[in-house]
């Protein structure tokens, strides 16, 4: 997961790494992601979400998808 | 609490208060346990996918999400101390572990353009940079040093 000034560096990273375009997440929705998975990371209770808890993270910020869902099959064979 | 939150703990908090991963002995010495049951504990964490050990040295951190064990392109300065985050989702990760202002030195993915960030007040400051997940939720622990 990495930063890009634009989205025409990341078009350029892409082409030189062979890969599709994928998703591009702004800062807001980046803080929203690491504030929910690690905002309780040095506490007793703090823990992995499980698949179902990332979807909803990933839904609560408009990621929706297979592209998002870590129990997706699509991706497990493929690209 | 059990034995392998335990050892969990004395990793982050080590982590936050010396922004260093501590290896399985230094852990074992703080807790007063056998270093084969901090070893276990270790694998027993890297299966609940809390931590990534070293490759080829299971006594060493290489990832303790956020905190990375080794030097990244993510530096993190928070607290008066310099971390390293393992990527761009990381980066935001230590401050929001950490509850604290900081400000993240890191560099375009393509250009190497330097890119800082800053988190003041429990939020990110506004800034022209946007994030590229490249590999799909479901693939992300086949190579998590990659993703």
């Amino acid at each position: 997961m990495l930063l890009f000034r634009s989205e025409e560096t990341v078009d350029s990273w892409c082409r030189e790494n062979g890969v599709p375009r994928r998703p591009l997440i702004d800062l807001d929705q980046l803080w929203y992601m690491a504030v929910t998975w690690y905002g309780n990371r040095l506490t007793v209770e703090s823990r992995r979400p499980g698949p179902d808890e990332m979807v909803q993270i990933f839904a609560a910020i408009g990621l929706e998808g297979p592209f998002w869902d870590p129990q997706a099959d699509q991706w497990r064979s493929s690209t | 609490m059990d034995f392998d939150t335990s050892v969990k703990l004395k990793i982050y908090e080590t982590i936050a208060e010396t922004a260093q991963a501590p290896a399985a002995p230094e852990v074992a010495q703080a807790l007063g346990a056998p270093l084969s049951d901090v070893l276990a504990a270790f694998n027993r964490l890297h299966q609940k996918r809390l931590l990534v050990p070293e490759p080829g040295d299971p006594a060493r951190i290489r990832m303790a999400s956020p905190f990375s064990g080794v030097e990244t392109p993510f530096r993190v300065l928070a607290l008066g101390k310099s971390y390293y985050a393992n990527c761009a989702w990381d980066a935001f990760g230590v401050p929001a572990a950490l509850h604290a202002d900081a400000v993240i030195e890191a560099s375009d993915g393509f250009s190497g353009e330097p890119i800082r960030l800053e988190v003041k007040d429990g939020a990110p400051l506004p800034q022209e940079c946007i994030s590229h997940f490249a590999v799909p939720a479901a693939r992300w622990w086949e190579d998590i040093l990659y993703t």
